[in-house]
């Protein structure tokens, strides 16, 4: 297991977004979460990637506890500089992007291996040059976010994103902010990553992708986990009737 | 007097005019920047400790301030104001401008999307490193335009230095026009802000221009 999260709960207030959620990604694995608006799907890759702090439960990388609940019910955190290697085993690409507008396409990849990793800058700009060549955009090494289209954008980030070597990638609805005919250039670098056995969680609106990308699909609502499985079997022959429900949404 | 000799007698104000305006500059742009940082601070005393200092600059004079600095160690504590004279001046000043210039790194820091400092904390930059490396210069970008505004109002600012009888360019024109009883230490104090200003305005937008190789 790459990551395992046991009998999370999170609440903001007195709002309980996420309760008693439980899975765990294997390596190679690309597992795809769906499921309304609200029901907490950002909330989970945020507590994941350690954005955000789990009200309760356990969050393990490479079976290693990075943070549990004891008996009386507190959570506690590894300390800072093992977060910061827990960190590292993940990354995460943004709805909204979130390049630093002030680098230019390279220096956004090579800026946190270099003053975050402590890797040599050579070794640095060799990956990152690779990785843009893999995202179809290595002509625009030198150029700045604002001159790029959101799909190039997202390429960046994620291409940012791989530029730490994370074990596994989480997606925040990657492609939600960009125009219809922006999306396909963006799934196609993700359905790439998993032909290369890239460990993903990517959640997702888009039907088709999930089904035909993903190994497991997991249907959140209202903060739990309804039903999870094969894609065949969430898509095409759902147990629960609130699953049923949303995918009938999408099937116009 | 002829005109040469009011003005290399006023040269000398200008030099000390230039004082002030470099000396407040060097001390509240940095200031500003960890008066800033610590309105923000986790500690609720700081918080209110500044917020305080804040309002109190905005809502006085700064003709008063400076006399406070130059008269208070003197009647509140009864020292001697001797060679006080410059220092006191300085730090009104500094003091006066680190709360203005403290308000606007505060806005610049605010209207940075929260999305950005996500990605560097996912990316595992360290607070500081984040803010220094990832924040900071977009702010900067941002506040120019305000910071310019701020300068501009200093170099007109340092006049009021006057009220602690200082000799720089104004008081000197006010002395050498009463003295002289002559017009043009007025003219040549004009004319000697209205090119400071616009060496200011020129050099600040060279500088916006060099930060708008993004949006
Ligand atoms: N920082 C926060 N403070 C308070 N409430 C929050 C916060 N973040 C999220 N919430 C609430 O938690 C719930 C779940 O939000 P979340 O963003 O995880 O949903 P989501 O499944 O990602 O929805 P969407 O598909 O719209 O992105 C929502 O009701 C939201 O209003
Ligand atoms: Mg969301």
């Amino acid at each position: 297991m790459i990551i395992e999260m046991n009998h999370i709960s999170k609440t903001f207030g007195t709002l309980e977004v996420l309760k008693d959620i439980s899975f765990g990604v294997d390596s190679g694995e690309v597992v795809s979460v769906i499921g309304p608006s609200g029901s907490g799907k950002s909330t989970l890759l945020r507590c994941a990637t350690f954005l955000e702090k789990i009200s309760g439960g356990e969050i393990l990388y490479m079976g290693e506890r990075a943070a549990h609940t004891d008996e009386s019910g507190k959570v506690n955190y590894v300390r800072f500089q093992e977060l910061t290697r827990f960190r590292s085993y993940c990354g995460l690409v943004f709805q909204q992007f979130n390049l630093f507008p002030h680098y230019s396409v390279l220096k956004n990849l090579v800026d946190a291996p270099i003053h975050v990793q402590h890797r040599s800058k050579d070794e640095a700009e060799e990956t990152a040059m690779e990785l843009l060549r893999k995202m179809g955009i290595e002509d625009k090494a030198n150029a700045y976010p604002y001159q790029l289209s959101g799909g190039q954008q997202q390429r960046v980030a994620i291409a940012r994103a791989l530029t730490m070597k994370p074990a596994i990638l989480f997606f925040d609805e990657p492609t939600s902010a960009l125009d219809p005919e922006l999306t396909g250039e963006v799934l196609k670098v993700i359905r790439q990553l998993a032909e290369e056995k890239m460990t993903m969680v990517v959640v997702t609106h888009e039907m088709p992708f999930a089904k035909a990308v993903s190994n497991r699909v997991i249907f959140m609502a209202k903060g739990v986990i309804v039903e999870q499985g094969s894609p065949a079997a969430v898509f095409d022959d759902p147990k629960e009737e609130r699953t049923k429900q949303f995918l009938r949404v999408f099937e116009r | 007097m002829d005109f040469s000799t009011m003005l290399s007698t006023m040269a000398s104000g200008m030099l000390k005019t230039f004082g002030i305006f470099a000396l407040t500059l060097i001390g509240s742009l940095p200031l500003g920047m960890l008066v800033a940082l610590l309105r923000k601070s986790r500690f609720a005393p700081v918080r209110a400790l500044i917020g305080a200092y804040i309002a109190v600059i905005r809502g006085t004079p700064l003709m008063l301030q400076l006399l406070v600095w130059y008269f208070g160690p003197f009647y509140l504590l009864g020292w001697s104001i001797r060679g006080w004279r410059f220092p006191a001046l300085i730090l009104g000043f500094i003091v006066n401008y680190a709360a203005y210039f403290a308000e606007i790194y505060r806005g610049g820091i605010e209207s940075i999307p929260v999305g950005q400092y996500e990605a560097a904390e996912v990316l595992g930059y360290r607070k500081g490193q984040a803010f220094i490396r990832i924040i900071l210069p977009q702010v900067i970008k941002r506040i120019m335009p305000s910071v310019t505004n701020e300068v501009i109002t200093l170099v007109k600012d340092t006049s009021l230095a006057f009220t602690l009888a200082y000799q720089e360019v104004f008081s000197l024109a006010k002395q050498i026009s009463a003295s002289q009883t002559s017009f043009t230490p007025f003219i040549i104090a004009g004319v000697f802000y209205f090119i400071a200003n616009y060496a200011v305005a020129f050099a600040m937008q060279r500088i916006e221009k060099a930060l708008n190789y993004y949006k």
